[in-house]
């Protein structure tokens, strides 16, 4: 078998195998859609529901994708299996790879269990295509999301030792790592607000507004937002789409330096 | 255990044919370091440090903790690029001739490195996925009994002792049956009876002709190496069999001639105590004769402690 397959492989039986991680990864983001919808239903009529329901299924993929990839490679730096990895002549260009596989495997369960609740929840009426086009844009953003994982779990290690408290914010009590810590709050929370999922991009202040464009949630949204558009083409955002692939790929090299074979 | 290390561990077919290649080739050292540094920032892990371990060796890198040992046998497997001089395993460059090395040498690290989450038999097979060992399922099987791990192969490596993990450890490193392995550390925190038991194991290795790397910082296990050298901050400040270093310990002799006991130290070699017995001959008024040399401890904390 091909060495990125063995580490995707591998990936994927330390989630499966960690019940609580792969619990909380799936039953998770359906209990958190649940709750949108309660929320949902107190707001008056007229209101806009269907703005919000799907942005936030891509945003509960794109979150767990990260933080998941993160705290695994964290583990594998401090724990030194990332070296045992190289030694044995595993590559890092299969390794990243692997990661990738793996993820997307677990994100692919996750945008078609999220992405079904919504709809069905909600009473969401769209077509196949429009579905179809909807789960391939959370793929995009999921990739996004392990090579933003990958990138990041180089800095952690370090900012563990300046931060050693365990404020979770978003998902309380959920991830017990803290080794992730400014790093959550750093990527995630700027996420929600600056990538027009709550607010719309054009109301927000120019800085804001560039500050959205450096995470890969914006772009997702945009395109999300188009779609769900009545009378929506994908073409008329094939930029954002466009900068959602160009973004993996400067995280690819980013996260490909973070790697390095040699101390 | 006479029955496992037969089946895990005779030369490599890939050895035997490097052995018949050329006389030089096994003339050659299994194990070269030269002049080699390693800085980070202006603390200097080591300071030219020069080895040489012949093939089929059981070599034991001895040293307090901080000593240099590990960042020395990164450097040895190609996890450490060093600030200064080189090293060769096998006549090959860890750093230029990567993935040549990767296949012949085995590492455990000073941590076990595993992944918890996963089985000990997922652990083992993933390693040895890399090497692509042929018929991976059976060695993985071999040895997980080599290490007496068979019964609880299945099981995740988060419910396992310090012990058994790293023997899960030392089963990784030895899935592809390299001829030569760097072990760190590997009987630290490990109950004297697994002690006994690890080394047992890598004796049974050298005897098949794989070369072994092993650093502690407990100096008795010094003893059960064919070599050592000790290593102090950053530098080797003696490199010789056990013997030779027991021979540069004193030695107290202590001879009753006419009921009276006659004390004094001398040196630790053989010939110094004869030298030392030649006046008394063998009179019958010699009563007793008592030798007390210095442990091996004693001698490398002294060796140690005088630099
Ligand atoms: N990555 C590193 N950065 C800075 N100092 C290090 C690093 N790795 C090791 N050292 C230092 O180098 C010295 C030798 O470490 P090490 O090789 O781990 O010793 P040993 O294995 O003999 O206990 C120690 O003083 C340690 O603090
Ligand atoms: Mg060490």
């Amino acid at each position: 078998m091909n060495r990125t397959l063995r580490v995707a492989r591998r990936v994927l039986q330390q989630l499966l195998r960690d019940r609580r991680l792969l619990g909380l990864s799936i039953v998770a983001p359906l209990a958190i859609v649940y709750l949108l919808k309660l929320f949902f239903d107190t707001m008056p009529p007229g209101f806009n529901v269907a703005r919000y329901a799907v942005p936030v299924a891509a945003f509960l993929v794109h979150f767990l994708a990260f933080l998941l990839c993160a705290i695994v490679l964290v583990q594998e730096r401090t724990g030194g299996t990332l070296e045992r990895q190289f030694i044995n002549g595993f590559r890092r260009h299969e390794i990243i790879g692997g990661y990738l596989l793996g993820y997307l495997g677990l994100a692919t369960l996750q945008a078609v269990a999220a992405l079904a609740e919504v709809v069905l929840l909600f009473g969401l009426d769209y077509g196949a295509r429009t579905l179809l086009a909807l789960f391939a844009v959370v793929w995009a953003l999921a990739i996004a999301s392990v090579m933003l994982g990958i990138f990041v779990s180089t800095f952690a290690r370090r900012e563990s030792q300046v931060f050693p408290f365990i404020p979770l914010i978003i998902l309380p009590s959920v991830f017990l790592s803290g080794l992730l810590f400014p790093f959550i709050p750093l990527i995630i929370l700027p996420s929600v607000f600056l990538s027009g999922l709550l607010i719309d991009s054009d109301r927000l202040p120019a800085w804001a507004e560039l500050l959205g464009r450096l995470l890969p949630l914006r772009y997702a949204n945009t395109v999300i937002q188009e779609l769900i558009r009545p009378g929506g083409a994908l073409g008329n955002v094939w930029g954002s789409l466009a900068a959602l692939g160009a973004y993996s790929l400067v995280l690819l090299l980013l996260a490909s330096r973070t790697l390095p074979e040699t101390e | 255990m006479a029955t496992t290390h037969n089946v895990t561990m005779s030369a490599t077919p890939r050895d035997a044919g490097r052995r018949g290649a050329g006389e030089a080739r096994a003339q050659e050292p299994a194990i070269e370091v030269n002049g080699l540094t390693k800085r980070y920032g202006a603390f200097e892990a080591l300071r030219g440090v020069d080895l040489a371990v012949p093939r089929g060796a059981l070599f034991g890198l001895v040293g307090p903790n901080g000593a240099g040992k590990s960042t020395l046998i990164k450097a040895l497997v190609g996890a450490l690029r060093p600030s200064g001089g080189g090293v060769r395993v096998l006549g090959l460059d860890p750093l230029r001739e990567r993935a040549a090395v990767r296949r012949q040498l085995g590492y455990m690290p000073q941590s076990p490195a595993l992944y918890e989450d996963l089985s000990a038999r997922d652990n083992v097979a993933f390693f040895g996925g890399a090497h692509g060992v042929p018929d991976l399922r059976r060695r993985v099987e071999e040895v997980l009994a080599f290490t007496d791990l068979a019964a609880r192969a299945g099981d995740g490596v988060a419910t396992f002792s310090g012990g058994m993990k790293r023997r899960v450890s030392l089963a990784a490193a030895l899935i592809h049956r390299p001829p030569v392995l760097f072990l760190d550390e590997p009987t630290a925190a490990v109950d004297p009876a697994l002690r006994a038991r690890f080394w047992d194991l890598f004796r049974s290795l050298a005897a098949s002709g794989v070369t072994l790397f092993i650093s502690t910082h407990l100096m008795d296990e010094a003893l059960l190496c064919d070599r050592i050298a000790i290593l102090r901050r950053g530098r080797i400040i003696a490199a010789d069999t056990p013997r030779g270093l027991l021979e540069r310990g004193r030695t107290r002799l202590t001879v009753r001639r006419g009921g009276v006991d006659e004390a004094r130290t001398i040196g630790g070699r053989p010939e110094d105590l004869a030298a030392a017995l030649h006046p008394y001959g063998l009179a019958r008024e010699i009563g007793a004769v008592a030798v007390e040399a210095e442990s091996l401890e004693t001698v490398i904390l002294g060796l140690i402690g005088e630099e």
